[in-house]
């Protein structure tokens, strides 16, 4: 137990912290938009992994920012297909969301098989790039805690920094400006804006375009730092709990900051704990991220319905 | 106007619309396959070899006819699983975690003592369905008492299951060596009798063809369908006209979780396997989706659709054995076909195409969402 | 004087094959109060829509200021000069009032939405229009009359030469309807032209100066409205003769519904229903009257079992309500006919048939042994398709597939279908045509005769003097008056206490509550 205190109170852990909470983050934000806009987006998951694809085959070729533009890119296409079919085709957005995510388990080994000729699952034959890291060394030279602030902010991923950026971003974006003002309008009650002459499925269709893009750009992250390279399936549900962190995040950027910590942690967790623990088996550790969600979404549902029956009942 | 001609007209009705919507399914499936077929042509070095596999290999031997009935059944049976779900207006995505539930309890019970004895086979069975119940009643009971988003909380419970499932095997039931993942076989008694010797089709047949007409008749001639169907319609109204919706909504994910838990049985205790080994299912429980979007959640439209999509499945998996194509490509036409039949996308094509190509005045505050 | 709006031979035919419109000529001058009128279902909605860039016309075409304009979408009808305020508000209930009302046009610095301007530009047009509303509190926790004024401001702010207001007094009390004409005469007098839909006939004659006519989506005429009287307006409107008049109780039955000391709280925890007493007798109507939101719905709501009862007891026959299910209340002869037919009255893809029995799945004549006996459903759909002459195809027929006067009808059938002890009526001939309408005040009328103790409530004040025999006046979730109905009941009496202006003592009351 004290190795376990010793490990999350170091630096190396917050590190880890930030490189598991960064796909997290970027796709729960994504969420977020979407949610937002009135769409609840179950297809993060598939995004995610269109997103890791595209990063790792685009990178064969080009830079690292190249990549990483290209999966936003792919990520956005994404979100324009199930702006397409649930806007303009009325389908519904839950089925339109799982056929993307059929989509895109079975499309991504299909193409990896033609970008690899023949492997199946992996990308292990392509010598794709990784995402450079911020390095912040000379912060060393600030007397007394420069040392360990080189430990803690030194060597993130840049994207890291970028969903950092983002999360601001968004809040600036959605309370300070007017078109966050219409999002929210827009997902609030739609008749108000649409008789206010704003185009309400031009916003619904761009908040599906940038909750893709956001995705995709946290599955660059997985692809391209985390692990290099891809695997089928890599993203293993981090779409689903970043799902999950949408609904925890009580409908605001910062929310959605704490709720993709809060998972990140648990995951990085899963990845310190064979180390220490060897004798927990593997599968209880993987178990962790999928169970913390799953509590973390009863007690938080719970504690919510608590609070609103409290106050109509009286007493 | 007199009873008679009432009736004759509401069937006709009733056939119009069967043949409407068999119509947008075919009609979809054409397309999807029109686009597999482009994209193949484009990265295949044999593809009308590829697609002539694709679309004749099923039929060709027994054996794979075996196997293309043994997908229709577990295909059924997942069908209409989320058509009981879909229904009930309820998102439930938890069928793949209730067949690993399932197959485990019904693995436990195999290689118990019961499983050597004439009860191993029904014991097992009904095992694997109250575990796949379980499954599903947690979150339907956690949306119900906490309000807790079904779709998340089911999703969540199937990475569960995969690794509850990954870790029993390896640690806890008995196998042959140590090291692999996969149990002992089970004893003969707890293995579905095969009805076509020589091939994989079982039991299980007989237990989708029952299946489908439990589901009908549950939904359409007991007043417990009635209510699920009414608040699946308008869960408001059922409120208002007494039904109690809460208990409706749980009773039908725990319904649909013993479908899943089922379908975990004739997995393991089916021909294919008589063993349970990690990651069985071939993701042919989520699958179940495009079966019952397709038949419209409609339980005796169920083994029709399942009946031609097992056939294109099967197909793709003989097209990946023999050819240069992969079976993902099928992906893309299950996607492309669910992505058309649940829009409003309609054969006559007129409209869809005028809808495609602008007029986008539709009132949006009508579909608010939720 | 040329017109300012012409609007000349539009057609609208919808998808389903209604004709909304077909042939309506309109032409508004500038500086008037130009009222349409005509029954629910003439085409008045459309028109407006159509004249906003909601829909399009399939044929005729729009003039401003002499020029042919098309608008594609409201956008483009706001940017001439054309505001809109919908019957039902379009603002965001989180919102507050100057972020709704500057919505879609915000003050900006640079990407950064300027608050402090649109505060002072609110400010500003509350002013000179005299719509006065704090600019900072969120819109949902206002009063109706107020999110009124913040739609008209939303369009001042648009700068709308053309305002439409689209039956905007259907949600006001009398009071409110004064001083929303003050405004409006206040727009007039700065040079604004206001074009107001309404079928209540003495305020259009009252507020305008030209009206045109509409029925059965065509234009009837075009009148100045100091040569007409209601009289003949109301001909021309419907095309023949109209009275409803409905008898009233003659009988005095036994006290079935005891209400003591009632409390009913919303989901934020204000008070609903505050601390309220009333009876109710077989073979009565109790209206419910009050501006909408002061407690009406959410009474008759706990009672049916919808909303939990915060304190206080609800009595039926005697028993407490409180602790029985929707179920068990229904079975001691509770019946409701709920304010929104679609959202709570009727699961529209299920069939007629399925809806009619939906109350009733418990009872042994249609289900047994958990069975289903389809044979006793589909006799029960058509007798009561019959009997309440519903027009449908059948009784297998979706509910999705019926006009509003029908649907409504399939609730009134099912509820009525066997003898209520308490009825309760919210809104029960909203959105639907006159022949309907007189059919469901009948279909009232005979359950009360037949001893059932109804409540009723609706904002329409003349349904309420029509049909009750007794009113009782909501303000802020209390009783603040109670009235036995006579002919010198008026609406304006009615209107001095739904507003809270007047209450009556407890002795004044005495009469009216029995």
């Amino acid at each position: 137990m004290i190795e376990l205190l010793m490990t999350v109170l170091s630096t190396t852990f917050f590190v880890t912290v930030v490189r598991t909470t960064t796909p997290l983050l970027l796709a729960t934000l994504g969420g977020l938009i979407a949610d937002l806009g009135g769409a609840l987006n179950v297809a993060l998951e598939g995004m995610m992994l269109v997103g890791c694809l595209t990063a790792v085959i685009v990178s064969v070729f080009a830079p690292w920012y190249v990549a990483v533009l290209a999966a936003v890119l792919a990520g956005a296409l994404l979100g324009g297909v199930m702006a397409f079919f649930h806007l303009r085709l009325k389908a519904d957005i839950i089925l339109v969301g799982f056929a993307i995510n059929i989509l895109a388990a079975g499309g991504t080994v299909f193409a990896l098989t033609l970008a690899t000729g023949g492997d199946k699952g992996t990308s292990i034959n392509l010598t794709s790039k990784a995402v450079p890291a911020l390095d912040l060394s000379f912060l060393g030279v600030i007397p007394g805690i420069g040392d360990f602030l080189v430990r803690m902010l030194s060597g993130h991923s840049i994207l890291s920094w970028l969903a950092a950026f983002l999360v601001f971003a968004i809040w600036y974006f959605l309370y300070r400006t007017p078109w966050g003002l219409w999002l929210r309008g827009v997902g609030e009650y739609p008749a108000a804006p649409e008789a206010a002459g704003i185009p309400v499925n031009a916003i619904r269709t761009w908040s599906l375009l940038v909750s893709g893009g956001l995705a995709a750009l946290g599955g660059a992250q997985l692809a391209m730092f985390n692990y290099i390279g891809f695997t089928r399936d890599m993203t293993a549900g981090r779409g689903f709990i970043a799902l999950g962190a949408v609904l925890l995040g009580a409908r605001h950027p910062v929310g959605a900051l704490l709720a993709a910590l809060l998972f990140g942690v648990f995951e990085a967790l899963a990845v310190v704990m064979p180390g220490l623990f060897n004798w927990i088996p593997a599968e209880l550790i993987r178990m962790i991220p999928f169970v913390v969600t799953i509590l973390a979404l009863f007690l938080f549902s719970y504690r919510a319905l608590q609070a609103r029956r409290l106050r109509s009942a009286g007493h | 106007m007199s009873m008679t001609t009432q009736a004759e007209l509401s069937r006709r009705d009733r056939l119009k619309t069967i043949r409407r919507e068999a119509g947008r399914a075919l009609g979809a499936a054409l397309i999807a396959l029109g686009i597999a077929f482009i994209i193949v042509l484009f990265t295949s070095k044999a593809p009308l070899e590829a697609f002539n596999v694709l679309l004749t290999a099923p039929m060709s031997r027994p054996r794979t006819i075996g196997l293309w009935i043994d997908d229709v059944a577990k295909l059924t049976i997942t069908g209409l699983a989320f058509s009981l779900v879909f229904q009930a207006r309820q998102f439930s995505m938890g069928v793949q975690g209730q067949v690993y539930v399932g197959a485990l309890a019904a693995a436990y019970v195999a290689l118990s003592p019961i499983g050597a004895t004439w009860a191993g086979l029904p014991v097992g069975v009904f095992c694997a369905m109250l575990a796949g119940a379980f499954w599903g009643f947690i979150p339907g009971i956690a949306k119900v008492k906490f309000g807790a988003n079904e779709i998340v909380s089911s999703l969540m419970l199937n990475y569960i299951a995969i690794e509850l499932c990954n870790f029993l095997v390896r640690t806890n039931l008995p196998k042959p060596q140590p090291g692999v993942l996969t149990t002992n076989n089970f004893p003969e008694t707890a293995v579905f009798p095969p009805l076509v010797d020589g091939t994989r089709i079982d039991l299980g047949l007989i237990f989708a063809l029952v299946a489908v007409l439990a589901v009908w008749f549950a939904l359409y001639r007991t007043s417990w369908g009635l209510k699920l169907r009414l608040v699946g319609h308008n869960a408001n109204f059922a409120e208002y006209a007494g039904i109690r919706s809460t208990a409706i909504m749980v009773s039908a994910m725990t319904a649909a979780g013993a479908l899943g838990g089922l379908l975990g049985s004739m997995f393991v205790q089916g021909q294919t396997y008589g063993y349970l080994t990690v990651l069985f299912e071939g993701n042919l429980a989520f699958e179940g989706i495009l079966v019952a979007i397709v038949a419209r959640s409609r339980p005796l439209a169920v083994p029709v659709v399942a009946l031609f999509y097992g056939y294109l499945r099967q197909g793709a998996q003989l097209m990946n054995l023999r050819t240069d194509v992969p079976s993902e490509v099928i992906g893309v036409v299950t996607a492309i076909i669910i992505l058309l039949v649940a829009s409003s996308f309609s054969m006559p094509g007129r409209q869809f195409w005028a809808r495609i190509m602008g007029r986008s005045a539709a009132a949006p505050a009508l579909e608010a969402q939720k | 004087m040329s017109a300012l709006l012409e609007a000349i031979g539009i057609g609208k035919t919808y998808p389903g094959g209604v004709v909304a419109n077909d042939g309506v000529n309109l032409s508004v001058n500038a500086g008037e109060v130009h009222a349409v009128v005509g029954e629910n279902g003439a085409g008045k909605s459309t028109l407006m829509k159509i004249l906003f860039g909601i829909e399009h016309a399939d044929r005729g075409e729009l003039r401003l200021d002499g020029k042919v304009v098309s608008f594609a979408n409201p956008r483009e009808a706001i940017n001439s000069g054309i505001g809109m305020v919908f019957q039902h508000f379009s603002l965001v209930p989180s919102f507050s009032v100057y972020e709704n009302v500057v919505l879609g046009s915000e003050p900006h610095a640079g990407i950064r939405f300027d608050r402090q301007k649109a505060i002072a530009a609110v400010r500003a047009l509350s002013e000179k229009f005299r719509l006065s509303v704090d600019p900072l509190p969120p819109v949902g926790q206002l009063p109706v009359g107020q999110q009124q004024r913040v739609e008209i401001l939303k369009a001042l702010y648009r700068d709308a030469r053309i305002l439409i207001l689209d039956e905007p007094t259907a949600v006001l009390a009398p009071q409110e309807v004064e001083e929303l004409f003050v405004a409006v005469r206040a727009l007039v007098e700065q040079g604004r032209t206001v074009i107001f839909i309404a079928h209540k006939l003495p305020e259009v004659l009252e507020i305008s100066d030209r009206i045109t006519v509409m029925r059965g989506g065509k234009t009837v005429g075009q009148v100045a409205a100091r040569d007409v009287t209601e009289q003949s307006l109301a001909t021309m409107m419907v095309g023949r003769e109209v009275a409803l008049r409905v008898d009233r109780a003659s009988n005095d039955g036994a006290m079935a519904c005891e209400i003591k000391a009632l409390k009913v709280k919303s989901e934020s925890g204000a008070l609903l229903v505050d601390d309220l007493n009333l009876r109710v007798h077989a073979g009565e109507i109790v209206g419910l009257v009050g501006v909408e939101g002061n407690g009406q719905s959410e009474l008759l709501e706990a009672i049916a079992g919808l909303r939990p009862i915060a304190d206080g007891v609800a009595y039926l026959d005697g028993t407490s309500l409180s602790p029985l299910s929707v179920l068990e209340r229904r079975a001691r002869g509770l019946a409701s006919i709920p304010e929104d037919r679609i959202a709570r009255g009727l699961a529209s893809g299920s069939s007629v048939a399925e809806n009619l029995v939906a109350t009733r799945l418990d009872d042994p004549r249609y289900v047994r042994n958990g069975l289903l006996d389809l044979k006793a459903i589909k006799a029960n759909a058509e007798k009561l398709i019959e009997r309440f002459s519903i027009r449908v195809g059948g009784p297998g027929a979706a509910v999705s597939t019926l006009s509003g006067g029908n649907m409504q009808k399939v609730v009134v059938a099912r509820e009525l279908s066997e003898q209520p002890r308490l009825l309760l009526v919210n809104q029960p001939t909203r959105g639907v045509d006159l022949g309907a309408t007189q059919f469901i005040w009948k279909s009232l009328t005979q359950a009360r005769d037949a001893g059932a103790a109804v409540l009723l409530s609706s904002a329409d004040l003349s349904e309420l003097l029509a049909l009750s025999d007794r009113l009782v006046v909501f303000y802020r979730g209390r009783i603040v008056a109670a009235f036995l109905n006579s002919d010198t009941l008026t609406p304006e009496t009615l209107g001095t206490y739904m507003l809270g202006i007047a209450s009556q003592t407890p002795e004044e009351m005495q009469g009216g509550l029995r």
